[in-house]
């Protein structure tokens, strides 16, 4: 029981990760919040579903292919709706959160409610660790999940490019009067934190079936650990993860499973109250503001 | 010989009646004057006297009403920040804003990164660490000290003067625009950062810089351009110009 609990904690926290990097990503670069990034999310999973389906791609490259179209809606999202708000947080929030309603009520719509979408696991098969059985497509899981926030703190700590990156997020003002595009690189990681949030879904829908309102948890999943975390901080992301996926692990093995999403909300609640900007957040502090 | 001597006179920056309001205040005037390469002019004027607005008009972070920009003979109105900085116009900020984050050689990275670095130096970007190393030297960093690898948020105020000044450098820039470089700084602070723009001028760089340390600017200074009320009232030689009774009575009131 432990064993179970441990384990699957483990891999619940990969996923919370995989979840929340895109969305912190975004923030992180360009101090954008895209609050449709529960829809990009799910908008992915039921592009791959019509690839493979209604067009009879294979597999891969319906993957490959969503990732890059829910990336290049992000990039659309920022092009025509978020540059005329920028630096309007508030116009920011309602913009991407009503884009990201349009996209999952349309969803919901057109009838992508039945148990009929499912996408295919990676590769199929299980191992067993103890007594612990593990299909494959939680090792895949794994395996991507700590590939992508590995290669993203080096990414953007050893490479010039991300250097670049956390200039622009530390003062955009001095990175525009050194030449730096700052519109063109926000608009890439909308498009890059988009296409995590793509890979993300990939790797975790095969779990079960696609379903609008995942869009809404997983907004409030990656909500959850960026503000637990500090919005904008790699390191945050994974500490918090870890810290939500083994908390609503034990509220599921003890408690039953319809309250793991509690877990979440309940975080972000104390936090919010305890320390405002999160564990590891860039926040000024409150005497700083003043 | 010939050559040169054009280069250095030529007009460079070209400011023509350019004007900005700010809801009913009215920032900048009809302002005009020209800069010759290699020229060092200062902008003098009482506070709020339009200085930072005319700078930010000229840097692209204001749009003007009306009025034109030119350099180098293109004309440069209205454009964004970041294409005049490639252009090879470099500007600090009056309140200093370093990558606060990053370690003080990091900081000049992102000029060093740029587009216009990257086409002056043949497409190659080269070993950035140990050029924005040099460049610090350049401007009094001690090489391989603790200063050069400190967090920029955490450097003394004389330092942080010195950063702005290298990430000048670091984007090749031919005309370098210092809002209050020398505001709180020492006089011992001074007298190693003026020998700096003093090296900057030999090279041929054309500077602007705005001040009201006037006794230390008018020491470097070949001309100066003195705003009051967002009217540029005088323009001339710092001497000539401090004689005048409009520009007294600006700095010092009516009495």
């Amino acid at each position: 029981m432990l064993e179970v609990t441990l384990i699957y904690g483990f891999i619940n926290s990969i996923i919370l990760s995989l979840v929340a990097l895109g969305f912190s990503l975004t923030f992180g670069i360009s101090g954008v919040s895209n609050f449709a990034y529960g829809a990009m999310y799910i908008l992915a999973g039921y592009a791959v579903w019509i690839f493979i389906n209604k067009l009879s791609m294979p597999f891969f490259l319906a993957v490959i292919l969503a990732v890059v179209l829910t990336a290049g809606l992000g990039l659309a999202l920022y092009r025509f709706v978020l540059l005329r708000v920028r630096g309007l947080v508030i116009s920011e929030v309602i913009a991407t959160f009503g884009v990201g309603l349009a996209i999952l009520e349309l969803f919901r719509y057109l009838g992508f409610t039945t148990f009929e979408y499912t996408l295919p696991v990676f590769t199929d098969g299980s191992i067993e660790i103890g007594n612990t059985y593990i299909d494959h497509q939680r090792l895949w899981i794994v395996g991507v999940g700590i590939a992508l926030a590995v290669g993203l703190y080096l990414f953007t700590h050893h490479t010039k490019l991300g250097l670049a990156f956390r200039a622009i997020a530390q003062d955009e003002k001095t990175a525009l009067s050194l030449g730096i595009n700052s519109d063109r690189i926000a608009g890439i990681s909308v498009a890059f934190g988009s296409g995590l949030a793509a890979v993300a879904a990939v790797l975790i829908l095969p779990r079960g079936t696609i379903s609008v309102n995942e869009g809404y948890d997983v907004l409030i999943n990656a909500m959850a650990v960026c503000i637990i975390g500090g919005l904008g901080s790699t390191v945050g992301v994974v500490v918090a993860s870890f810290l939500i996926g083994y908390a609503q692990m034990l509220t599921d093995a003890f408690s039953g499973p319809h309250w793991k999403m509690i877990v979440s909300l309940v975080a972000i609640l104390i936090i919010l109250v305890v320390k405002p900007s999160g564990l590891f957040g860039k926040q000024k502090e409150l005497e700083e503001r003043i | 010989m010939n050559e040169a001597t054009n280069k250095t006179n030529e007009v460079i920056l070209s400011v023509q009646e350019v004007s900005k309001s700010f809801g009913g205040v009215r920032a900048v005037v009809g302002v005009s004057f020209d800069l010759r390469r290699g020229e060092l002019l200062g902008i003098i004027g009482p506070n709020g006297s339009g200085k930072t607005t005319l700078v930010n008009l000229i840097t692209g972070f204001v749009k003007p009403d009306s009025g034109s920009v030119k350099y180098e003979g293109q004309d440069i109105t209205g454009w964004m920040p970041y294409r005049i900085a490639r252009l090879g116009i470099a500007r600090t900020f009056q309140m200093i804003r370093p990558f606060a984050e990053l370690p003080a050689f990091k900081n000049l990275i992102i000029p060093l990164f740029s587009p216009r670095v990257k086409t002056l130096s043949g497409g190659k970007y080269g070993d950035l660490d140990s050029v924005a190393k040099d460049l610090l030297e350049e401007v009094g960093f001690e090489r391989e000290s603790s200063v050069t690898y400190k967090a920029a948020g955490s450097l003394p105020h004389g330092y942080l003067k010195r950063l702005e000044l290298a990430k000048c450098l670091a984007l090749r820039a031919d005309l370098i625009i210092l809002d209050e470089l020398f505001s709180g700084l020492s006089i011992a602070e001074l007298a190693s950062i003026v020998p700096i723009i003093e090296k900057l001028m030999v090279e041929g760089k054309t500077v602007i810089m705005i001040e009201h340390r006037l006794r230390e600017l008018f020491r470097i200074a070949n001309r100066v351009v003195v705003l009051n009320y967002g009217h540029a009232i005088a323009d001339g030689k710092p001497s000539e110009v401090m004689e005048r009774d409009d520009v007294k009575q600006a700095y010092l009131g009516t009495e």
